[in-house]
This record gives C-alpha cells, sequence and structure tokens, in this order.
C-alpha cells in the first residue's frame, strides 16, 4: 500500500537528526509554556516566527507543530496539579484531575493524561496519515448551519458537565454565551457592552476569564479554610495508576480517542468540543458516573485523550485545504507562507517530504513527550508538598505574568481580578465555573453561525432542519437533553431528604 | 414567605440581574434587526432575557427546597490577592518586573494566615530571578526588568 | 528679538544633536495585531535588519485591539522621538476612522507616515460552480438574480467587504454581504459554495486558485499582479477607475524630528530591498511598493483616507 512507502518517506525525513533535534526543543519548549499559565502556543510560536525564518521549512514546522501539541500537555499538568487551565481544552481536565491531586492522587491523574494523550495522539496520527484527504472534504460539509447545530448540541452537553443543580448550570451556559457577546459584533461591527473601554473591542480572551474564575476563585478560597501551615494535598499515595485504575480508564481513552479525532477535524470549534464532549459522554456511560467532579479518573482519561486526538486531527484541514482551525494553526499558515510554501491542497503532491515528515514527527513528538514527561511526573508531585502559602504566591505571579503577556496591558489582569471575584462568588453560591466557560467559549461562534446561517437562508429557520447533518445534531440535542432532564426531575424529591439530614 | 435556600436566592437574584442588565442594555444601545438580519441587539437580548427566567426559576426554588446557607466570604484572601493583582499590572511597566513583583508577592502573601517576612523575602528574590530568566530572557517578553527611574 | 533668535539657534542645535544621537536607546515597534499575523510577521521581519542598520535594538511588541485602534492610539501619544513607532495600516489610518463612533487619535495630524512597507492586492475570486468565467459573466448574473449572490469577507468594514460594496456601486447590482471572522471560514464556504463570491486577499487566494479549487476573476489593482499576469485588473475589466490595496507601513508620532524620519525612511528601503526580505514579503503577496518617500506615503494616506470615507458612507458599512 501507498501509506507505507509515504509513512517511511515521513519517517525517513523525522528521524534526521536535525529534525528530531528540533522536534525535541518543540515539544520542551511546548511544555514548558503548557506548563507555565497564560502563556500560550500562539504567543510563543509568534515570538519563534522570526527565529525559523533561518530554517529550513520542515524543521521549523516540526518544532512549531512539537510546541502545540507540547503545549497541550504541559497545560494539563497545570490544570491537575493547580487547576489552572491554560488552554480551553484543559478546563474540562481541572474538574476530575484537581480533585484528585487534592485527594493525593496527582500521581496517577498526571500518568493518565501523559499515557491517554499518547495513546490517542498515536492513532490520531495514524488518522490523518490514512484519511486525511478524505476528511478534509467533512470539513467542508460544515456550514454555518451545520456549525450551529452543533454548539447546540454542545452546550446541552455542558450542562452535564455541572455536578450540582441543572437550573443553575444552564443559567451559568447563558451567563457565559453572555459573557462572550462582549466585544465587536462581527456582523455589524458595532462595539457592544464595551462601556468605552477600548481593550473590550476585541472581547474578553480566554485565559484571563479561565485564570480569574478557576485559579484566583481557588487560590482565594484555599486560603480561607486552611492555614496556610499546611501542605497543599495531605498524602501522595503512589506515582502510578492502580490495576483498578487501569480496569477503569482503557475504554474512556479509546472513546475519548475516537471522537477528539473526529471533532478535530472541524475547524471554528470542532476541537475545543472535543474534551467537553469526551467528558459529557463518561459521565453518561460510566457506572462510576457519581464520583465525576470529585476525583473520577475517567474524567481526567476520556477529555485529556479528546483534546490530543483532536490537537493531531486538526491538522487535517491545515494540510489539505490550508484552512486554519485555530489560532496556532492560523500561525502555522503564517509560518508556512513565509517559507514560501502555499498552504493549501497541493502541499500534500508538491511537497510530500513536507507532509508526511510532520505527520511521522508528530508521532515521534508524542513519543518524546510521554518519555519526558512521565519521569518528571515525581518532580510534580513534589512540588505539591511545598506549603501552600509558598506556593500560591508563585502561581499568582506566572499567572499575573502570563495574562499581562496576552496584550502587553493591565487591562487584562485588572480583568483576571474581576473574575476571580465572580469565581469566588460562584464557589460560594454552589454554581459551577465550567459551563460557564463553554457557554462563553461557544456564545460567539453560535450567534456569528447562527446569524450567517440565518443570512444565508433569508431568514428561513427551517433550514436548520433541512440540511441532514444539522438535523442529526439538533435531534442528538433533544435527546440528550431529556436524558439530562428526567433523572434530574425524579431525583429532585430524593434530594431534598439527603440534604436535610 | 420565608428564604429556605439562602444559596439558591442569591444565585438567583444574581442571575436575574445579569440577566436583566444585558436585556436592557442591548435593547437600548443597540439594533433589534429582524430573524433574517439580526441585529447586534438580538442574540444578547433573547439570552439576557433568558437569563432572567431561569433566574426567577432559581429564586422561586429559594423559596420551596430547603438548602444550605452561604458560607461567610472571608475579605482578607479576596482583598489582598486582587488588590496584587491589579498593583502589579500598573506598576509592571514603570517599575519593572522586580518592582512589580514585589508588591504583587508581599501584598499577595499578606492575604494568607501567616505573614514571615524572611520567608517572604526570599521567596521572592528566587520568583524575581526565575521569572526573569524565563519570561525576559528565555521566552522574550517585552517587560522591563528594572525600574524606568534606574535605568 | 536677539534672545529669541539665540533660543531658536539653541533649539535647532539640540534638536540637531538629538538627531545625530538617534538612535541613542533601544527603539520599540508597535504592532497593533496580534502575533503571528501578516502586519507582525512583516514588523518581525524588519526589525533585525532595522537593529543592524541602527546598531540599538529594535523590539517588536504586539498591542492588539479595536482593530489596531489601541495600538495605534498608544503610539500616537508617545513622545515624538523616533523610539516609538507603529505599523499603521489601512485599517488603522483609512477605515477606522469611518467605522468607529468614537476614535481616539486622528489618523493624519498624530502621525508622521515613515516608509510604506506592503501592498498586497484583492482578488475577485468566485466558487467553482458559479457560471460566471469572467467580470462581465458576474455582472450579468448579479442582475439577473438580484438580491440571489452573496459575497463573503473576513469582517465588516475589511477590504474584502468595501471592495465588494465598490463593486455593487459600480455595477448597480445588488449582493447580499456575508461577514465572518477572518478570511479562512470565508473561503471555506466559499469554496464548499454556500457563498458564491469574495474579494479575498491574494496570499491567501493564490494557493486555491492554483489548486483549482476556486476561480479568480480579476485582481483590484491598476496593474496585473506579477503572481497572476494572465488575470485583468477590475479596471481593465469594465469598472473604470477600480483601485485597492491593503497596505501597511511604518509610522511615527507627529512632531517625530525630519532627520529621524529621513533616516529611517533610507533604512526601511535598504532592508526591503535585501533579498530575503524581498523574497518573504513577496510570499505574503505583496510587491515593493511605488511608495517611497515619506511625503508621498503621506498623501498616500490622505488620498486612502479621502476614498474609504466615501465608501464606508455610500455602502452604509458604517455601525450604530
Amino acid at each position: 500500500m501507498d501509506i507505507f512507502a509515504n509513512l517511511a518517506l515521513g519517517f525517513g525525513v523525522a528521524l534526521t537528526p536535525f529534525n528530531l533535534l528540533m522536534c525535541l526543543i518543540g515539544v520542551l519548549l511546548g511544555t514548558l509554556i503548557g506548563v507555565l499559565p497564560g502563556v500560550g502556543p500562539v504567543a510563543t510560536i509568534a515570538m519563534l516566527l522570526p527565529i525559523t525564518f533561518n530554517l529550513n521549512p520542515i524543521a521549523a514546522l516540526i518544532m512549531l507543530a512539537g510546541i502545540y501539541y507540547g503545549a497541550q500537555y504541559g497545560g494539563s499538568t497545570t490544570a491537575i496539579l493547580v487547576n489552572l487551565p491554560g488552554e480551553s481544552s484543559s478546563v474540562v481536565t481541572c474538574l476530575d484531575g484537581y480533585q484528585m491531586a487534592r485527594q493525593g492522587r496527582a500521581g496517577p491523574a498526571l500518568a493518565t493524561a501523559a499515557l491517554g494523550s499518547f495513546f490517542a495522539g498515536c492513532i490520531a496520527t495514524l488518522i490523518v496519515a490514512m484519511f486525511a484527504p478524505p476528511l478534509a472534504e467533512v470539513a467542508l460539509k460544515f456550514g454555518p448551519a451545520e456549525y450551529f447545530s452543533l454548539m447546540v448540541l454542545g452546550l446541552v452537553a455542558a450542562v452535564v458537565l455541572a455536578h450540582g443543580s441543572l437550573l443553575k448550570a444552564i443559567a451559568m451556559v447563558i451567563l457565559g454565551l453572555l459573557l462572550g457577546l462582549i466585544g465587536t459584533d462581527v456582523n455589524s461591527g458595532v462595539l457592544r457592552f464595551a462601556f468605552g473601554i477600548s481593550e473590550l473591542a476585541d472581547g474578553i480572551g480566554f485565559v484571563t476569564v479561565a485564570m480569574g474564575m478557576f485559579g484566583l476563585a481557588e487560590i482565594i478560597a484555599n486560603l480561607e479554610h486552611q492555614g496556610t501551615r499546611e501542605v497543599f494535598t495531605k498524602k501522595v499515595t503512589h506515582l502510578w495508576p492502580t490495576k483498578e485504575d487501569w480496569k477503569r480508564i482503557w475504554a474512556p481513552i479509546l472513546r475519548g480517542t475516537f471522537l477528539g479525532s473526529a471533532l478535530g477535524i472541524l475547524p471554528g470549534g470542532g476541537a475545543l468540543l472535543a474534551s467537553f464532549g469526551a467528558y459529557t459522554l463518561e459521565k453518561k456511560v460510566s457506572k462510576y458516573s457519581r464520583e465525576f467532579g470529585k476525583g473520577a479518573i475517567e474524567g481526567v482519561a476520556a477529555p485529556e485523550s479528546a483534546n490530543n486526538a483532536g490537537a493531531q486531527t486538526s491538522f487535517i484541514p491545515l494540510l489539505t485545504l490550508g484552512i486554519p482551525s485555530n489560532a496556532v494553526m492560523a500561525l502555522m499558515i503564517g509560518a508556512m507562507m513565509i517559507q514560501g510554501i502555499a498552504p493549501g491542497p497541493q502541499v500534500m503532491t508538491e511537497r510530500p517530504q513536507l507532509f508526511w515528515g510532520m505527520i511521522a514527527s508528530m508521532w515521534v513528538g508524542n513519543l518524546m513527550l510521554v518519555v519526558l514527561n512521565l519521569p518528571l511526573i515525581g518532580m510534580w508531585i513534589k512540588l505539591l508538598t511545598v506549603p501552600y502559602r509558598i506556593l500560591y504566591p508563585s502561581i499568582l505571579v506566572f499567572m499575573a505574568i502570563g495574562v499581562f503577556s496576552l496584550s502587553n496591558n493591565p487591562f487584562d489582569v485588572l480583568l483576571m481580578g474581576l473574575f476571580g471575584l465572580l469565581g469566588y462568588v460562584c464557589v460560594k453560591l454552589e454554581c459551577e465555573p465550567a459551563p460557564m466557560i463553554l457557554g462563553f467559549i461557544l456564545g460567539p461562534l453560535m450567534e456569528e453561525n447562527l446569524r450567517r446561517a440565518m443570512l444565508l437562508s433569508r431568514g428561513d429557520p427551517l433550514t436548520f432542519i433541512q440540511k441532514p447533518i444539522s438535523a442529526g445534531f439538533i435531534i442528538a440535542s433533544v435527546i440528550l437533553l431529556v436524558i439530562i432532564a428526567l433523572p434530574q426531575l425524579r431525583k429532585k424529591r430524593a434530594e431534598v431528604f439527603v440534604e436535610e439530614v | 414567605m420565608k428564604i429556605k435556600g439562602p444559596k439558591e436566592f442569591w444565585a438567583g437574584l444574581m442571575f436575574i440581574a445579569f440577566g436583566l442588565f444585558f436585556l436592557v442594555w442591548a435593547v437600548l444601545n443597540y439594533q433589534m434587526g429582524s430573524a433574517v438580519r439580526m441585529g447586534p441587539a438580538y442574540f444578547p437580548s433573547v439570552l439576557g432575557g433568558l437569563l432572567a427566567v431561569i433566574g426567577a426559576f432559581v429564586l422561586i426554588d429559594a423559596f420551596v427546597e430547603v438548602g444550605p446557607k452561604v458560607p461567610r466570604f472571608h475579605f482578607r484572601p479576596l482583598i489582598m490577592i486582587l488588590l496584587g493583582c491589579v498593583a502589579f499590572a500598573y506598576t509592571l511597566k514603570p517599575l519593572g518586573l522586580v518592582g512589580a513583583t514585589a508588591l504583587l508577592v508581599f501584598i499577595g502573601a499578606f492575604g494568607g494566615n501567616e505573614f514571615k517576612l524572611r520567608e517572604v523575602a526570599i521567596l521572592y528574590v528566587v520568583l524575581v530571578i526565575f521569572s526573569v530568566l524565563v519570561f525576559v530572557k528565555g521566552l522574550t517578553l517585552p517587560f522591563p526588568i528594572w525600574p524606568a527611574f534606574m535605568e | 528679538m536677539r534672545q529669541f533668535l539665540a533660543c531658536v539657534v539653541l533649539l535647532a542645535a539640540a534638536g540637531g544633536a538629538a538627531a545625530q544621537a538617534w538612535p541613542a536607546k533601544p527603539i520599540r515597534l508597535i504592532a497593533p495585531y496580534a502575533a503571528g499575523g501578516p502586519i507582525d510577521i512583516s514588523a518581525r521581519l524588519l526589525a533585525p535588519k532595522l537593529q543592524q542598520a541602527l546598531g540599538q535594538p529594535v523590539l517588536v511588541e504586539n498591542r492588539p485591539g479595536a482593530g489596531g485602534n489601541i495600538g495605534a492610539d498608544f503610539v500616537a501619544k508617545s513622545a515624538p522621538d523616533g523610539y516609538t513607532l507603529v505599523i499603521g495600516a489601512i485599517a488603522t489610518h483609512a477605515i477606522n476612522p469611518w467605522l468607529f463612533a468614537a476614535m481616539p487619535y486622528d489618523p493624519i495630524r498624530d502621525f508622521r507616515p515613515v516608509a510604506l512597507i506592503v501592498q498586497v492586492p484583492n482578488v475577485l475570486v468566485v466558487n467553482n460552480e458559479l457560471p460566471a468565467r469572467s467580470v462581465k459573466d458576474l455582472i450579468a448574473l448579479a442582475k439577473a438574480r438580484p438580491g440571489k449572490l452573496d459575497f463573503a469577507s473576513g469582517s465588516t468594514g475589511s477590504t474584502g467587504h468595501l471592495a465588494g460594496e465598490m463593486f455593487k456601486l459600480m455595477t448597480g447590482t445588488y449582493m447580499v454581504h456575508i461577514p465572518y471572522k477572518g478570511a479562512a471560514p470565508a473561503v471555506t464556504d466559499l469554496m464548499a459554495g454556500r457563498v458564491h463570491l469574495m474579494f479575498d486577499n491574494l496570499a491567501s487566494a493564490l494557493p486555491n486558485v492554483k489548486a483549482g479549487k476556486v476561480r479568480a476573476l480579476a485582481v483590484t489593482t491598476r496593474q496585473r499582479s506579477g503572481f497572476l499576469p494572465e488575470l485583468p485588473t477590475l479596471d481593465e475589466a469594465g469598472l473604470k477607475g477600480f483601485e485597492m490595496t491593503t497596505w501597511w507601513g511604518v509610522m511615527a508620532p507627529a512632531k517625530t524630528p525630519d532627520a529621524v524620519v529621513q533616516r529611517l525612511n533610507a533604512e526601511i528601503f535598504k532592508a526591503l530591498e535585501l533579498a530575503d526580505v524581498k523574497e518573504r514579503l513577496r510570499a505574503m503577496g505583496s510587491e515593493t511598493p511605488a511608495v517611497r518617500t515619506p511625503q508621498a506615503f503621506s498623501a498616500f494616506v490622505a488620498s486612502e483616507l479621502k476614498t474609504y470615507g466615501e465608501l464606508v458612507k455610500r455602502s452604509g458599512a458604517k455601525p450604530d
């Protein structure tokens, strides 16, 4: 088969010493910035672009790709250890990963994240290698109507993220949607809810919200109930997942990988929904669903696999259509253009070395990451034994620097503070931030696609049902909504008694 | 009427406030448009209205179901942490990383239950050196290191 | 009088000395957009070359936000000493002033244009299924189906949007504008046939045109483009006087000393002539601009501002 010849060509390129070195530099740097909250792959790749001018195109792209998926790895580390999601995809990892860390199970959580990601990365790379061109067509099938319906499904799923009141979770989703609308309206160019603050013109950054709602709120809440003399986690039991853990995670990893690979292909929010979707799916199918949100290992395994799989397959639209599916991919296009390569359908045929070399390097990079990260787990866990009074000012400094660097503007840090306040209030009122964050990310995308779909259909709402893919998502949303709502309604009476006790 | 679930009560009020705010602000300031050509006010006012309605349900819940009390707010960590962040942000350019980090670390540490000057001072020095090496030297972020008047 | 003269002489000497000494410290080049975009990339391309020529570090700093207004405003309000520069663009200096209700700066009064560095043409591309092989066909089609054709753009008020509006005005046709967030999703929908046409910038359109995923009908510049020499200009295709390019260049705060501006201009053009810079800018679809002196750049900005003012008004693209 062709594919083996192609992969052989690819590995021939990826395994040259220089390219291996570039890959290593990429994943190391990626892990570093992933671990540092706030400093994301976008800023790093942008800053490194000038350096890549002098590299050959393949080496440059291998390094940049390494930064991208290295950052995904690193991002989950901070999410698990200190509840700081630096990437939108690691928000879900916070939910159970951080709880595991609090229970002294940071080791298994980190190992699960690393191994799940590695497995997902391998499978997804294989998918990219085998099916990239036909899958690219899928991306073209998604228009505004399809995206809108997919997002509706995503939001319904978001409600499952919460383990408390259903009503409050829905409210938090809507609040997130509304906050996401702050900034310039895509359709009319009107500034909305900016109150004359020009920094709000481009909206509020995800990192700012996540750092505030998760990071700051958590620090403030921690400071109040524990004496800071205490160590953060009581006792670190073991580094490695137990036999029982293994039994619990293999299926979630598989499911997460496939869901992630599928959604990753979609530009415009697909990869993002992957981790949320995988979590929701597990919470619904798992027999341990009561443990979700309280440190269920499946809640780490599934989203981590999904997000890494999605990170790999999001290269499909880039490499085959020249369509960037997120900000990092847009930068990759910039990097390719600077190298005189026009990203698009002809890359695969005109520059097979580049195309297959990159795919092979993804696999190599994933292997490097797992080899690098597993030994690091021990070190990360040591970090948690540092007294909290030392740990939290350090986290504060990294957060502040990271958020400031987003646009070199003090305003973002101020906003982070405001969201910290909101997050703290939400902790007190038992309103969970995760559904809000998903709403926040999806809000503008949803509105944009809704309005665009309505413009294109000249105002006919049936467009969402007439298109088969879109109709499928709408039906799935309705079914999911029923599944979520029914037990909640039934449970309600029962819960009253439980809480009175 | 007795408030049985204080958490639900305040959460409901918060949602209603946010919802009405977005609804009213959108309707007053932006155009509604039509379903074909939705104006900038369309989506936010629909969502704002929805949020207020759900907030009202949450509020009703507060009078029906018994729920836990709202835990006490601790203002010391809250104020100190937020103050530290803001101080850092607005002094980074004039005072450099060295000055701004000092403010953040000391004010932030003051938010904890325990404040040992020596320990915080050592932590500060370590953090500054680390930040300068990683962020300014390594990642080449355009931050000044020293206060502007010392350069 | 004598005192006054002495003052003038002193000031002139001081100014001269300052210019002589310039640059005595690092220069900040503000890119008013997010890192990694074409404007940021060209800034980062230029910076090391200027650094070499001027003997002082040239640091690129991204200050994105408000369509570039935040970064531009920052420089407008900086000291006019030649140590803070900005990449001013068609958005910040010709279009935004007409789109934004409250502009924090005056695009003419607050700046001194130094050197135009990039000019990229837009290309009129249509979906492959559309039965229009030429601009003439397209006009006929648009007239036969008023309000049925959709044109996409990367955002409201972008050059792609305004080019479409100009096309509508000049041909007397009606097409529906479908704004996107960035050119990439717009191109996706164009390829898939959900929208019919688009005025895309050359660099992003070129690979898809070459791969036959979309069909190019014309370029928006007066001269044909070296990248697609067989493609007519809209001017040739019957829309007399149609001209539109996306451009950006280095600008300084108003009142920056002449000597500094001249020196910068000279060094920037020397850098633009370097083979590697030239090649990389070409990869972005830019051909070396014809506007070369600071004076000519000033005049160019003023005329662009005027052109877009009329266009924005007539197209109804204005928000609120």
